[in-house]
């Protein structure tokens, strides 16, 4: 098991490398000169030598990319364009909300998901395992902003319950935090709770069908006993590797929670900075997303090789 | 229950290739088409008609509730709202179609070519296509923007490169199924070419996993330009679209909540059409696995 984790680590490391080599081109090759950008394209040529002079963009690309992961290492990622603020606290300070949503909402579709999927698949010639297949599939189809102001306009602005904007931290105020959170975190669960649905509803039709089953049955199991405990962890298997997939859809869904809500979370910082030309944030956090995207992955392999004995005693074996 | 009597099963299974014959067995399909019939004919409508001047601005009925003569209200600038829907249509299949297109054609010709190199470079290519797959487009998208700038190319660019990695990976294992396969082994041994291998017997083969992924990445296309718009990344003034409208909307959520709801209701119905499409050609296509109820 050790040597797997060494091994998904160094494969780890070598992704988010290369992943920042491309995010770094992708942000000089296709467009305009960032100094441009800012200034306009009337400014003078001193005044752009100057700010390109300041930002230290008249050097080398190669020199440009070698300073900023030896930031990335050392966590000085230096200031933003604006000089409004040091790149690297503001990240860690917009972290919380962006976790607490993410998070909340896989600790919630998840359980949720399971539960359907198997009562689905448990019915599944049924007109309930139909219906909920027909749910799942209008979830999936339902964007993230449009379900947001759904809630927003019969939560927030029709009965008044739930606030639809603001955010306090957890750790100062945390009942006012809770209830800002529960229309972001159920927007985000929508989707991937379909997904998830979905997921775990075909893999327990293949499970029912499956020898270890009838066994199962013919020692005297119920057939909801036999799938609970004998299925599910078959069935969840796959599910682990949609979840890796998943994460991604995850932060991307963020982005849009979090400006819906105004939340201040990376999802958010990363909006405002594409859309103001913070190249430098931009490139920063998009390698920080990438790594946390990495990370889920790599914990997700690991999972895999814990929920399927079959798996580790092969990797561990090469 | 799997213990049943041969004679029901032979009876079964005659009943389901006779009920296969057609569409029938797939209501899914059948609904998919209605439902995105329905948006495509609208779009078709919106080039030659709308109700109203789309960019007609009258002030003085800003934010009219659906009537009779506006039947979806019209928007913050006393625009009519159904007018606007139906040229919004216009860019979010445009989008659509042309990442999907790039999406298609790079991915499929990506995945052959994992297929038929060795094990080595498949292996490559399995890392790299993952690494592509868990990148989120609106990711890119926004990386894009901050150089590109904010619009319709970036949009496209974005999802296309998420596409070529999902599409190659759906396709590469599927093609090195077929390699595997002794009439390419008998094309071999006559000295066809790779060429004709590729094209006339792996590709008719992949045929339906490639056509029900083309209706799913269709359905996301619209769904991830629909989200970028809405974040001021996507469509930009004059263009419109559905995401661009409900940006408009949301500061005025509070007092026409129909302004919201009915844009993303099209937007619902569209990805709904297309995911629904996916889902009964897949059951259509394979009837191995609609058997077991697998979707």
């Amino acid at each position: 098991m050790f040597r797997v984790f060494i091994k998904s680590f160094a494969l780890m490391v070598v992704s988010a490398l290369s992943g920042s080599v491309v995010i770094f081109i992708l942000l000089r090759s296709v467009g305009g000169d960032i100094a441009t950008v800012m200034l306009g394209t009337k400014a003078t040529p001193e005044a752009l030598a100057s700010l390109r002079e300041s930002f230290g963009l008249n050097r080398s690309w190669f020199e440009q990319y070698g300073s900023w992961i030896s930031g990335v290492f050392s966590g000085n990622l230096g200031e933003a364009y604006s000089k409004q603020y040091v790149i690297s606290t503001e990240i860690v300070q917009r972290l919380e909300p962006t976790l607490i949503l993410t998070f909340g909402s896989l600790f919630i579709s998840i359980p949720v998901a399971l539960a359907i999927g198997v009562y689905s698949a448990m019915n599944f010639q049924r007109w309930r395992g139909a219906a909920v297949d027909g749910i799942a599939q209008v979830g999936l189809a339902i964007p993230q902003f449009f379900l947001a102001l759904v809630l927003v306009i019969v939560f927030a602005v029709h009965f008044g319950w739930l606030p639809a904007t603001g955010y306090v931290s957890i750790f100062t105020e945390p009942g006012t935090a809770i209830r800002s959170m529960v229309l972001p975190i159920a927007t985000l669960s929508l989707g991937i709770t379909a997904v998830f649905t979905r997921f775990v509803r075909t893999s327990m039709i293949e499970q029912m069908n499956e020898d270890y089953m009838r066994t199962a049955k013919a020692k005297g199991y119920t057939v909801r006993s036999a799938a609970i405990i004998h299925g599910l962890r078959n069935a969840a298997i796959p599910l682990v590797t949609t979840g890796a997939l998943q994460i991604g859809a995850l932060i991307a869904g963020s982005v849009v929670v979090e400006n819906v809500f105004t939340l201040p979370g990376i999802g958010r910082l990363l909006l405002t900075s594409a859309l103001t030309r913070e190249a430098i944030t931009v490139q920063s956090l998009s390698l920080v997303i990438l790594i946390i995207i990495l990370s889920m992955n790599l914990f997700m392999d690991l999972l895999y090789g814990i929920l399927d004995p079959r798996i580790r005693h092969k990797e561990s074996r090469k | 229950m799997s213990e049943s009597n041969p004679t029901v099963n032979a009876k079964q299974t005659r009943t389901a290739l006779a009920n296969r014959s057609g569409a029938t067995k797939s209501p899914q399909l059948i609904l998919g088409i209605i439902l995105t019939g329905f948006v495509v004919a609208i779009t078709i409508i919106s080039f030659f008609w709308t109700p109203y001047d789309p960019v007609g601005i009258d002030v003085e009925s800003r934010l009219t509730p659906p009537n009779l003569s506006h039947w979806f209200g019209t928007d913050r600038l006393g625009r009519d709202l159904f007018s606007q829907i139906m040229v919004g249509s216009q860019n979010t299949l445009y989008v659509a179609l042309v990442s999907t297109g790039v999406g298609l054609l790079l991915g499929t010709s990506l995945g052959l070519a994992a297929a038929g190199s060795g094990q080595r470079w498949g292996a490559v290519f399995t890392r790299i296509s993952d690494i592509g797959i868990a990148l989120p487009s609106i990711l890119i998208a926004l990386v894009l923007a901050t150089t590109l700038g904010p619009g319709r190319l970036s949009v496209i660019v974005a999802i296309s490169f998420w596409f070529v990695p999902v599409t190659a990976r759906v396709v590469v294992g599927p093609a090195r199924q077929i390699l595997a396969l002794d009439f390419v082994e008998a094309a071999m041994t006559h000295g066809r070419s790779r060429l004709y291998i590729v094209f006339r017997q792996v590709v008719p083969n992949i045929g339906p996993i490639v056509i029900v992924q083309t209706s799913m990445m269709f359905a996301a296309a619209i769904l991830i330009e629909a989200s970028l718009s809405f974040l001021g990344v996507g469509a930009q003034p004059p263009t419109t679209s559905w995401g661009k409208i409900m940006m408009d909307s949301q500061p005025l959520v509070q007092q026409a909540p129909y302004y919201s709801l009915l844009p993303g209701a099209f937007i619902v119905i569209t990805v709904l059409g297309f995911n629904l499409i996916g889902d009964g050609l897949a059951v259509l296509l394979d009837p191995q696995q609609s058997k077991k109820g697998v979707v």
